[in-house]
């Protein structure tokens, strides 16, 4: 038997994609109605999975395969994005759909589990190949990962086995580390993917390659140059009915730790040796680890919790997070947080990272913004217009793209200058649709290339950092509410960048 | 049509040009220009002028370049003239303003030896200059090697060049002169032949693999095309890399688009079915395996999207090469 597939031709084809089966725990979900099926769909419908691939679904509710069918058709139908629908495509990717009704706490789940994937397969040639997709809610990761464990079906007697979580990664860091040893009973660290869908993100991607595949960034990448970086993340919409989940959750724990540590570790980090996934995620974890931890007394002067209040806006009136269903009424979590981080090593030491989000802010925006020190000597008319320093902005969401902002010359006999934007988007720019963070991560984890994946020590760095500003945000009361819906957040996080001459950007 | 072409006077128009549009930007965030080769388009007159305008137009977004389009006149008396343009498009919410410029020539057959020289002062420097010659005639006219002298790429389209044999000889012998080449016969074939490569991905059928002792290549024309013959060409040389030599058989029947391939059957001994990718109604691709049968969508073969896909590959494409070699052989055994 040939080793090698004789047929390659990397220049020109996909990336190479082996047969798998893929096992959704919670597949009657929202997130496998919403981002799951819509994203294998779009990849079977881009030829970017094997003919056999075949996906066993896993929930409580009794459904047969077909009826899991019909309803993972009329999902896909409701949420694919910029994608057509084509009948015979979804008929023939259909036909690798499997269901199988159960609940993880009955022990007899996971060998039955393990019969059905023996039957898909001999049916699909999957090779022996399962993906585990856990799309269940947190507090059954650990008893799935016991049950695979127990039933031997998290070791593959041929072919690979991989599971993938989806956030929060426990709720401190001992919660994390507990999650991580009963997951390590059954699977290799190398086996596990906790999926972060804003690493999957084109722009957060593309920050790999505007830093490291171009020459003359780099350079300026360091305290000499960058004044400062702002990375935001707004989301204009209130809790939208996960007010009891939210309030256990809050901003610095749901967003903070994971999505916008992981994406300042991908602006900040050293360049890796290879694009190989391990280099690229020890680069990562070793800033994470060079984020200083604060001490108690430093905590309130560098960082900002916020909540919501009622407001009137656009003609309507939007309730403060208190008055949201299933919140209490003396509710303390943060619906804003903003921290303001700092590197201990040498290329960062004495640059503040100010990390910001929260929930009924003005407008969905995630952003990242590196202010460059303004030129050294002011030497056009002084005023501060002349003096704007050069910002790099590179927007994540809605519209993905990169803007330069530097200063010209305005047209005319003085010497007066004006700021002017370079912006390159992603979408318009190269004209094709850019696949969904969802796709990039599944094909990813099927591929078997962890680069955009979370790895442990990671999230126990990143926890680390965060647990010592929940602690004292735990033991303080604050008066909440202290932003007004639509607003950009507290005034005290205007106030703790000001107190080193800064300001947040208004996106 | 005027006598010469000043290429000074040109560059002359175009930095008017961008005076211009700049100063219809003024007051609001002005123009960007962007650029990353230049692409000169050597067509016949007659050539649809406008199609060929919405290709580029629709190219530029990922391949932003300064397009020099030449439109040649079958005509022994030397002529020549120009006129720039830009193609714009707002892609940021209609906010700003990106450009790239134009050059449109017409040349009569007799200028083509003097072309080279009007396009060297105007190709972008330091950026890949692309030759796509949409007519075999100019490809076949005594001086066209001394325009493609100055691409590092020309890109051609064998189905236009008349009996397949011939093309693929000729297209083989530039290939060997040192033209670095591409061929949308060749481009077609690339999403079939990732079916092809996807299904020996998977570890069972790669053990299949040794088992084919037939590849059965079927298309809709009286003889088999540029494309059959690369794609059996392309097939063997696979094969033979695992160590199998199957034979290869050619069978025209009536499918679904023209002159193109339709079916690929791959057997075993004794007919024993073991892949086959059939083209339906459509766009879209039928790919079976034993008993497992799936659909794909294969996308639009438009020029836009031939030419999309050569522009991402500016360096030699060895894969293409070797299979231009074998094809030609094939074609002329």
């Amino acid at each position: 038997m040939p080793l090698e597939n004789p047929f390659q031709d990397p220049l020109r084809f996909e990336r190479r994609v082996p047969e798998c089966a893929m096992v959704i725990f919670g597949a009657n979900g929202d997130l496998t109605k919403r981002k799951l099926l819509p994203a294998l769909y779009r990849l079977a419908y881009e030829r970017r999975l094997d003919a056999g691939f075949a996906v066993l679904g896993i929930s409580r509710t009794r459904l047969s395969d077909d009826q899991f069918r019909d309803k993972m058709c009329a999902s896909v139908k409701q949420f694919l994005e910029d994608s057509p629908f084509d009948a015979d495509v979804w008929t023939a990717f259909a036909q690798g759909l499997f269901y199988m009704a159960g609940d993880i706490d009955d022990p007899g789940l996971f060998p039955a589990l393990e019969g059905r994937l023996k039957e898909i397969e001999a049916a699909r040639h999957t090779g022996g190949n399962v993906l585990f997709y856990l799309s269940t809610q947190p507090s059954q990761y650990i008893p799935i990962a016991q049950g695979l464990g127990a039933a031997n079906v998290g070791k593959g007697q041929h072919g690979w086995r991989r599971i993938v979580i989806e956030k929060p990664f426990g709720h401190d860091l001992a919660s994390a580390r507990e999650l991580s040893d009963k997951l390590h009973d059954a699977f290799e660290e190398s086996e596990v993917y906790r999926i972060d869908h804003y690493l999957g993100k084109e722009t957060v991607q593309n920050i790999l390659a505007l830093r490291f595949g171009n020459g003359i960034f780099e350079p300026l990448w360091n305290r000499r140059y960058v004044n400062h970086v702002q990375i935001t993340a707004a989301e204009s919409i209130g809790v939208e009915g996960r007010g009891a989940y939210y309030q256990e959750a809050g901003a610095l724990r749901d967003m903070i730790q994971n999505h916008l540590s992981q994406v300042m570790a991908t602006i900040a980090m050293e360049p890796s040796a290879t694009f190989r996934p391990n280099s690229v995620r020890d680069e990562r974890s070793k800033l994470l680890r060079s984020i200083r931890i604060m001490k108690p007394d430093e905590v309130l002067q560098n960082t900002v919790s916020g909540q919501y209040g009622p407001a009137h806006i656009g003609g309507e009136d939007v309730p403060g997070f208190r008055q949201e269903p299933g919140v209490k009424p003396d509710a303390q979590t943060d619906t804003y947080a903003a921290v303001t981080f700092f590197v201990d090593n040498w290329r960062w030491a004495g640059v503040p990272f100010y990390l910001r989000s929260g929930k009924r802010l003005p407008k969905r925006v995630t952003e990242i913004a590196i202010q460059f020190n303004a030129a050294p000597l002011a030497i056009f008319n002084g005023d501060e217009v002349n003096t704007a320093p050069n910002l790099l902005i590179l927007r994540i969401q809605p519209e993905e793209g990169i803007s330069l902002k530097f200063l010209s010359k305005r047209p005319g006999s003085g010497m007066n200058l004006r700021p002017v934007s370079m912006d390159f988007n992603y979408g318009s720019s190269f004209g094709e649709r850019s696949p969904t963070a969802y796709e990039t991560l599944l094909l990813d984890a099927i591929i078997g290339d962890a680069t955009l994946y979370t790895r442990q020590d990671m999230v126990e760095a990143s926890w680390t950092v965060v647990d010592a500003i929940q602690h004292v945000w735990d033991a303080t009361k604050f008066e909440f509410p202290n932003y007004a819906a639509g607003s950009w957040g507290p005034k005290a996080a205007d106030d703790m960048l000001a107190r080193r001459g800064h300001v947040w950007r208004q996106p | 049509m005027g006598g010469t072409i000043a290429p000074d006077r040109i560059l002359h128009e175009m930095a008017d040009l961008w005076v211009s549009l700049g100063k219809q930007g003024e007051g609001q965030t002005g123009v960007l220009r962007a650029c990353s080769m230049t692409l000169v388009v050597a067509a016949e007159e007659s050539d649809d002028e406008q199609a060929i305008g919405e290709t580029l137009a629709a190219l530029m977004p990922e391949h932003p370049s300064r397009a020099i389009v030449i439109r040649f006149r079958a005509e022994d008396q030397r002529a020549l003239a120009a006129r720039v343009f830009a193609q714009c498009w707002m892609p940021f919410g209609h906010r700003q303003q990106i450009c790239c410029e134009q050059i449109e020539v017409t040349a009569s057959d007799a200028s083509l030896p003097d072309l080279a020289a009007v396009v060297l002062p105007l190709k972008v420097p330091d950026l890949p200059v692309i030759l796509w010659c949409r007519s075999p005639r100019l490809f076949h006219l005594e001086a066209f090697p001394l325009l493609s002298s100055i691409a590092q790429k020309v890109v051609l389209d064998s189905l236009a060049f008349g009996e397949p044999p011939a093309a693929l000889r000729d297209i083989r012998a530039a290939l060997a002169r040192g033209t670095m080449l591409a061929d949308f016969s060749w481009t077609r074939l690339t999403r079939w032949r990732e079916l092809i490569a996807q299904i020996f991905e998977n570890r069972a059928q790669l053990t299949n693999l040794a088992r084919v002792s037939e590849i059965a290549l079927t298309y809709s024309s009286p003889a088999p095309t540029a494309s059959a013959f690369y794609m059996a060409a392309w097939l063997v040389d696979g094969f033979q890399k695992a160590g199998v030599q199957p034979r290869v058989t050619f069978a025209s029947t009536p499918g679904p688009h023209d002159r193109q391939l339709n079916r690929i059957d791959l057997r075993a001994q004794g007919g024993e079915p073991i892949a086959s990718v059939g083209l339906l109604e459509g766009q879209a691709a039928e790919i079976r395996i034993g008993e497992l049968t799936s659909r794909a969508v294969l996308p639009p073969l438009t020029d836009y999207a031939l030419m999309r896909e050569e522009l991402s590959i500016p360096g030699r494409d060895p894969v293409f090469e070797r299979a231009l070699a074998a094809a030609a052989g094939l074609a002329l055994s």
